[in-house]
């Protein structure tokens, strides 16, 4: 189904600065896209603004013909059901790695069991009792995608995810992240300024320039 | 490693002269128990710890509903007055207890000022009464409760604070509403904060002596004055002290190993900025009004009754009320002078020796803030009572009564605050500045005078008014160790108060808590810093 997720004139304002400006953007079900830009030009502003975390102060999203926020309407973060991997380890530090990974998801007898496969998939089953002061900032990232994952979100929104990790790490990572994504359709944005890491994945590559947005 | 020289023998003295009251008092339980425990065993001593329990659980619950509520809701969201009560909450701290609790008596009581004012308004005989008596276990825990409640609040405040935006953030991605994010993310990580901030309500509800005695409260404090003033039996009323002492103890190892849990189950690696939620209007009044209930009842309520009873005697101010200033400073700074003089010594030691044994003594000499003053003062008169019978009868000299022994319980009561301090001064520059000094020949006094204490000015300056604030409100250890005729302000108000003279207590409980004020100035910056507790 094409235009599954849409911005349309997307313009954000924050403390009296603009930091973008009538972007829009559009990607089918499955499809991955990257934003690319240097740092300060609204790449994580635009992923705050998607998922709710900060209004836009004009312009409209959608989500599967559903409009998450223009105007009038605001669905709060909570409902809007968009996973956010963000380059800053937040795993709750008082759970360990499986309770982090079942947070998200609602208190019933498979919630358990999702959490674990999914901790599998990103090669984590022999860590779920360790807490996140006791693994490497690499298992860190992988159990936090896991956590983002497992809920199955209809839209996943990556900032700079794999940033600070070594290149083997990586290397590691995308294929398990990669397989996942393809299997389910799972819509992502992945901003980055990591040009190799984004061929590897994404198949449209959009450009911030001048507060707006250019595809490359 | 231990280095013995002239640093470290200051170090071993000061620790040998706090520890020694304390020896004292647990001394006791080993020199057998006379009739008088006995009896206090048989019918009072479960009254003093049921009123005990239920006065700390009354004070806790209070205490957590304010304090977690309203470091909450300043953390989190943007609403009117938000900037006055980051700071405003702490007011209360200025205002001791039994200073709270003689307002109380005189606002509520039968012939108080709001019975009267209701009376006045409507016309109506005296016999018409409106608010119930509040000289009861429920009176002292609404005392306790708005005074200590900031302990509290500060620790949560600062924990909030330090939670990582980021991680609240994730939890609302992943499902969770505002309040199920604070229930299932922000509450579990504040935890050991207001756990600490708990163990010090608790120390300081226990510590207690002038509220729970001007409501006639029977608990482990009243309990020990009263076996030494009414039953003469200084041996009894140290046993009882070492209970207690112990049950303080719990509370200080609590407060301590909660402490040492906040650095961890704060960690995280990269600190996002929390975005505050501004509130829509409706909402924001509730804020407001929430945050401020226990500032009016523990600060502004105080502080207008007690200009109402200055202004009810035409702010009069008599002589003896100078002589009690005069007295309070003297003790006050001399204390402070003596406690920093102190803490500068041991931590220079500690630091030159580069001793992990002189430093972990250091800290254990700060655990003295957790001793009841009217404990201390029961320790203190027994060494004093013995030094005095051992070595100075033949000199036909005494020290017990004099001002040496209420200055130790000053200093014992407060090292914590210039050891803290100093110590944190220190962290600030490196020991590679003494090692040059060395090499280019200084000896340690010349390091100590010409380097270190010009750069730890600032925190000398800010510990001794903070341990002047601190004294002031003494008033246990004041009341049994002051010499004769000697009055503080605390002890002024005390005696006024204790004779429901409540207008003329007036000047001196109002000196107290505007001198209580300084430390508000010293916390709310540590708040702005957002530095671990």
């Amino acid at each position: 189904m094409n235009n599954f997720f849409q911005i349309e004139k997307l313009s954000q304002e924050l403390s009296g600065k603009t930091i973008f400006k009538n972007i829009s953007l559009k990607a089918s079900k499955g499809e991955f896209i990257a934003i690319i830009g240097p740092s300060g030009s609204g790449k994580t502003s635009l992923l705050r603004t998607i998922v709710g975390l900060d209004r836009q102060k004009s312009g409209t999203i959608s989500l599967d013909n559903i409009i998450l926020s223009n105007s009038s309407i605001h669905v709060p973060v909570e409902k809007r059901n968009i996973g956010l991997v963000i380059q800053e380890k937040v795993l709750f530090p008082h759970l360990n790695v499986l309770e982090n990974a079942k947070f998200g998801l609602p208190k019933n007898k498979d919630s358990e069991s999702r959490a674990i496969e999914m901790l599998k998939i990103f090669k984590m089953q022999d860590l779920l009792k360790k807490f996140p002061h006791e693994i490497s900032g690499g298992e860190a990232q992988r159990a936090a995608l896991a956590r983002s994952l497992v809920t199955k979100p209809k839209l996943l929104l990556l900032d700079e995810p794999l940033n600070g990790l070594d290149e083997e790490l990586k290397e590691k990572l995308y294929p398990p992240l990669q397989d996942y994504l393809m299997k389910n359709r799972t819509t992502t944005i992945m901003v980055s300024h990591n040009l190799t890491e984004i061929k590897k994945l994404a198949s449209k590559v959009y450009s911030f320039e001048n507060k707006g947005l250019i595809k490359i | 490693m231990f280095n013995l020289n002239s640093w470290s023998i200051v170090l071993i003295a000061t620790f040998i002269i706090f520890l020694v009251p304390i020896g004292f008092i647990f001394s006791s339980l080993f020199s057998g128990f006379s009739e008088n425990f006995y009896h206090i065993y048989e019918y009072v001593l479960i009254e003093y710890s049921i009123n005990s329990f239920i006065l700390l659980l009354g004070t806790i619950s209070i205490a957590v509903f304010f304090g977690v509520g309203t470091a909450y809701l300043v953390s989190n969201y943007k609403f009117f007055g938000k900037d006055f009560f980051e700071w405003g909450l702490l007011l209360p701290l200025a205002v001791p207890p039994y200073i709270l609790a003689y307002v109380f008596t005189g606002i509520f009581d039968s012939y108080g000022s709001a019975n009267n004012i209701i009376r006045d308004v409507f016309g109506l005989p005296n016999e018409y009464i409106f608010f119930p008596n509040l000289r009861n276990l429920t009176g002292a825990i609404i005392v306790f409760g708005f005074t200590l409640y900031p302990y509290v609040y500060l620790v949560s405040r600062v924990a909030f604070k330090n939670i990582s935006g980021s991680l609240n953030d994730a939890a609302r991605v992943l499902g969770q509403t505002r309040l199920n994010a604070f229930f299932k993310v922000q509450l579990p990580l504040i935890r050991p904060a207001i756990f600490a901030g708990i163990a010090l309500v608790a120390m300081e509800t226990l510590s207690d002596f002038g509220a729970v005695e001007h409501f006639a409260i029977p608990t482990f404090t009243t309990g020990i004055f009263r076996t030494w003033y009414g039953l003469y039996d200084l041996d009894t009323a140290m046993q009882l002290a070492s209970i207690l002492l112990l049950l303080i103890f719990i509370f200080i190892y609590f407060e301590r190993a909660s402490r040492s849990k906040i650095r961890y189950s704060n960690k995280s690696d990269a600190m996002s900025p929390k975005k505050e939620h501004i509130l829509d209007f409706s909402k924001g009044i509730v804020c407001s009004i929430f945050c401020l209930v226990p500032v009016m009842i523990g600060f502004f309520l105080p502080v207008a009754e007690l200009f109402n009873w200055l202004f009810q005697q035409n702010f009069e101010i008599d002589s003896k009320y100078l002589v009690s200033v005069s007295n309070t400073l003297m003790v006050s700074f001399a204390a402070a002078f003596i406690g920093c003089f102190l803490a500068l010594i041991t931590n220079f030691s500690a630091r030159i020796n580069k001793s992990k044994t002189q430093s972990n003594i250091n800290v254990f000499l700060s655990l003295g803030y957790g001793i009841p003053g009217l404990i201390l003062a029961v320790g203190i008169t027994k060494f004093f009572t013995t030094v005095d019978d051992v070595l100075l009868v033949d000199f036909e000299l005494f020290i017990t009564g004099s001002m040496f022994g209420l200055i130790m319980a000053y200093i014992i009561k407060s090292y914590a605050l210039p050891n803290n301090l100093i110590s944190s001064g220190y962290n600030k520059f490196s020991v590679a500045m003494d090692e040059s000094a060395e090499i280019l020949g200084a000896p340690k006094r010349k390091i100590l005078q010409k380097i270190h204490a010009p750069l730890l000015r600032p925190s000398i300056f800010a510990a001794s008014l903070l341990v002047v604030s601190e004294i002031v409100k003494e008033l246990p250890a004041t009341l049994v160790l002051r010499p004769f005729n000697f009055d503080t302000l605390a002890v002024s108000a005390y005696i006024f108060a204790s004779e429901e003279r409540m207008f003329e207590a007036a000047p001196s409980a109002l000196s107290i808590v505007l001198i209580g004020l300084i430390p508000i100035f010293f916390l709310n910056k540590l708040i702005r810093e957002s530095k671990e507790l």
